[in-house]
């Protein structure tokens, strides 16, 4: 009997072991604890070679050579200045002195000597494939050798996924690099990091070399930063409420109106990166007849969307990309708006009469289409809405939801589908190639289009650009050609939002880069 | 007896290997694969084909079944694609989160749920048998996932006694366990009521009562001892919701989870984690319904003499 109370204690005190979580720390004046954006959830590693899904912590934890403003300029970071060679063929840099890794390594061209070819056979292998050739000039100053120009460049440095990591770390580490430890040379230095839960960071005390975007060239304001992961919307909102977390980096829309009446509470929004659009598969009838594809485009009223279902916040999306990028300033003849009434007439010139119970019919078949569409209330509010703007104009569209992560593996059985509401977060002309190259049909090409001048216009953008104008030349050549194929039809942009305590937190006067990262974080103090 | 559970355990033999093809054919046939999750914008179909290959996903399902199946016996549950670490250890960090969960949810829903379900018994037609019957009706069809934010607009928002979410302290494990645990004590307590009322009406409590013991002796000393058969039985099944019932609580309340690991990789289709994390909660039920069998054997007379 004294055995087995002895053993019943112990089985008790172990379970309460269990249940004593780690406490939380008390909250001191410099600690503050982040929501990160829902999508960010169970990214699995800070390994920025290797890791294909890197959330805002990496950013914090790896410096990268050059970061983007929100007018998409480059700004230095770890290096200082840089120029191309007039043909493209060679980029030189200047790297930053004085700059350490978090394991007390210097940063100097031999780092980039030899982070650069550890890329080749990663999944981000094709972030660097056009540089042949590291040179290094002197300590500070590298020189890259290209295999073709590439004005992109710089843009795939400033990626999260060009964070430079410490070499000793990395090679020491071996596969564990991201997992268990993450060392880089970031304002941030990663203290845990729990897979779908949170990420814990501390300062790094000796950061000096923050970019011109932050005021505070370092080290950061806040000491300790914990970003958590909380899937549900309800949750995330309650936390920000009750004061259990200081800021979400990302509202949902749903929220934002509650949010903006709380007082202790203030909603920022920033321009948006998204594009939310409706490919049409160009391969089945009767979406094979250009004039039925332009039809069911200008039905769209993406007006009517914005203002309903997002109240009037974010804008209506005309093309593809995103406003903010100079690739997307075509001619206006191309850009796409409501017009219900030349949808009809091209619709009754394509054969499709309207019949009666208000569906059109060519030949006796009903003008019925499938409407795709992925679980997640924007993209069915977002579907349904465009279903009745179909409806008006005599298109029967049948929606079918699939599951997130199924509905690319449906995209590529290429004939399954006609319509789909689809989004992207993509701050780069490169999604039109992406989505429209003839190297990707079914997913991510789920237009499903093959054309040889669009191929050509294609390869032109993409490789055969010399310098930053001649691609943003080249891009708006071949996007305009993909809008006057009306491939898609687009439909709204979402703004970026983030919230926050203000009785806990005070926001730098202006929010630096494309989202609330790095250059704003540094400047964020803790009341 | 002991004939008894090495036969039991010895049927489970099969079920095992029947439940791992099923796992791991289900999830292989759901559309998608996590290469899906990690190609890159910008990457090159060859890439994803070198992707495929690297991770034996070009192979016949017979074959990768037989891989996996052959290491798994020996330990070895393989490596995570997405997650990209050893499936043993994501499921070591996240098991012991649930099973502090759910047993404090089934000793909620056991303690509360018995009790409860014998005193509706015992005051039949009272006015506390009224409020256990409407507290049955209303754990029953609240849906967890709106009583889970009911729970916290009220004892986190509005009273603020508790966290609205995390796992960083006891205090926030209690709105979960309420969570899940009221929908134990409807069903246990319902069960409870109506096997009390069952047994209540057999001769041998018209005996007692004959021989003159008062009505809350004879219902707690021997018809709640009769009637904990099939709550035992209940229970039993309950005990596979241990490890895997807090799915949507865990979701709600953003804990850590064999659950939230569950619905990460299944999200992204990372094939190993979703298979290791099934199997769990198929062995925790196999061995769930064999300790119930146990159990029952073990308090009636009647099974046992079946078995001989």
């Amino acid at each position: 009997m004294n055995r087995l109370n002895h053993s019943v204690k112990v089985v008790l005190l172990a379970l309460a072991g269990a249940c004593v979580a780690i406490g939380s720390a008390p909250v001191f004046a410099q600690d503050a604890t982040f929501v990160i954006n829902a999508r960010e959830n169970g990214f699995p590693t800070y390994n920025p070679l290797k890791g294909t899904k890197l959330n805002v912590a990496n950013n914090l934890i790896f410096d990268r050579l050059v970061i983007q403003d929100a007018d998409h300029s480059f700004h230095g970071q770890l290096a200082t200045s840089w120029e191309s060679a007039p043909d493209g063929m060679s980029w030189t840099f200047k790297l930053r002195k004085g700059v350490k890794f978090h394991d007390g390594e210097p940063f100097n061209a031999k780092v980039i000597e030899w982070w650069l070819p550890k890329f080749k056979g990663t999944e981000n292998a094709y972030m660097t494939e056009s540089i042949d050739k590291i040179v290094i000039v002197d300590d500070y100053t590298v020189k890259l050798l290209m295999k073709n120009p590439d004005p992109a460049l710089l843009f795939n440095l400033a990626t999260s996924f060009m964070g430079v990591p410490s070499p000793k770390s990395y090679e020491a580490l071996g596969d564990k690099f991201g997992v268990t430890a993450a060392v880089g040379s970031g304002p941030f230095k990663l203290e845990s990091f729990t897979v779908g839960q949170q990420t814990k960071l501390v300062r790094n005390e000796d950061y000096r070399w923050a970019s011109d975007l932050s005021k505070n060239q370092g080290p950061a304001k806040i000491k300790h930063l914990t970003l958590r992961e909380i899937s549900e919307d309800s949750t995330a909102f309650l936390e920000l409420k009750t004061g259990g977390v200081d800021a979400l980096l990302s509202v949902p829309t749903d929220f934002l109106p509650k949010l903006q009446a709380e007082k202790s509470v203030k909603v920022v929004l920033l321009p948006g990166t998204e594009v939310f659009y409706m490919p049409i598969n160009t391969s089945v009838e009767p979406f094979t007849d250009i004039k039925v594809r332009e039809a069911v485009a200008l039905a769209v009223n993406q007006k009517e969307i914005m203002t309903s279902l997002f109240g009037g916040t974010g804008a209506v999306a005309n093309n593809f990309l995103v406003s903010s990028l100079q690739e997307s300033k075509i001619n206006p003849k191309f850009n796409i708006s409501y017009n219900p009434e030349r949808s009809k007439k091209l619709l009754d010139e394509a054969g499709w009469l309207m019949g009666s119970g208000g569906v059109r019919a060519k030949g006796g078949v009903p003008l019925t289409v499938k409407l795709w569409t992925q679980n997640g209330t924007q993209f069915k509010r977002i579907t349904e809405v465009i279903q009745a703007q179909l409806k008006a104009v005599g298109v029967n569209a049948e929606i079918t939801v699939q599951d997130a992560a199924s509905i690319n593996a449906m995209y590529k059985k290429k004939t399954d589908h006609q319509l789909a509401v689809r989004s992207y977060d993509y701050v780069n002309a490169d999604i039109l190639d992406w989505f429209f190259s003839g190297t990707r049909l079914g997913y991510p090409n789920v237009s499903m289009w093959n054309d040889p001048k669009g191929e050509a216009l294609d390869a032109k953008a993409m490789k055969g650009s010399k310098t930053w104008d001649e691609r943003v030349a080249n891009f708006k050549a071949y996007h305009e050609y993909i809008m006057s194929q009306f491939l898609f039809a687009p439909i709204y942009q979402p703004t970026q939002s983030f919230a926050y305590n203000t009785t806990r937190l005070k926001m730098p006067d202006s929010i630096r880069g494309i989202k609330l990262a790095t250059q704003s974080i540094m400047d964020i103090e803790v009341k | 007896m002991l004939n008894f559970v090495i036969k039991r355990l010895l049927m489970l033999v099969p079920v095992f290997l029947a439940v791992s093809m099923l796992i791991f054919l289900i999830i292989h046939m759901v559309p998608g694969d996590p290469i899906d999750n990690m190609v890159q914008i910008g990457s090159s179909p060859e890439q994803r084909a070198e992707l495929i290959a690297k991770y034996g996903l070009d192979k016949p399902l017979l074959v990768q079944y037989g891989v996996w199946f052959r290491n798994m016996l020996d330990g070895d549950l393989g490596n995570a694609i997405i997650l990209r670490r050893p499936v043993a250890d994501l499921i070591a960090e996240n098991l012991p989160h649930s099973l502090v969960l759910g047993c404090l949810a089934f000793a909620f829903s056991a303690i509360v749920g018995v009790a409860s379900g014998a005193l509706a018994a015992i005051y039949k037609d009272s006015w506390i048998d009224r409020s256990v019957m409407t507290l049955i009706l209303l754990g029953s069809t609240l849906p967890s996932f709106w009583l889970g934010l009911l729970l916290i607009l009220v004892f986190a928002v509005q009273l603020e006694w508790f966290p609205v979410s995390g796992a960083r302290s006891w205090s926030a494990l209690v709105l979960p366990v309420l969570t899940i645990g009221l929908h134990g004590v409807a069903l246990v307590s319902r069960v409870t009521r109506a096997a009390m009322l069952d047994v209540g009406r057999k001769d041998f409590v018209l005996m007692l009562h004959a021989k003159g013991l008062s009505h809350r002796r004879i219902q707690l000393q021997h018809v709640l001892r009769h009637a904990l058969l099939p709550v035992v039985t209940i229970l039993s099944l309950r005990i596979g919701w241990i490890v895997g019932g807090a799915v949507t609580i865990e979701f709600v309340f953003a804990r850590p989870g064999l659950g939230s690991l569950l619905i990460t990789s299944l999200n992204q289709r990372d094939y190993p984690v979703v298979q290791g994390c099934l199997l769990m909660l198929a062995i925790a039920v196999m061995l769930g319904t064999l300790l119930g069998d146990l159990l029952q054997a073990s308090l009636d007379p009647r099974v046992r003499d079946s078995l001989k």
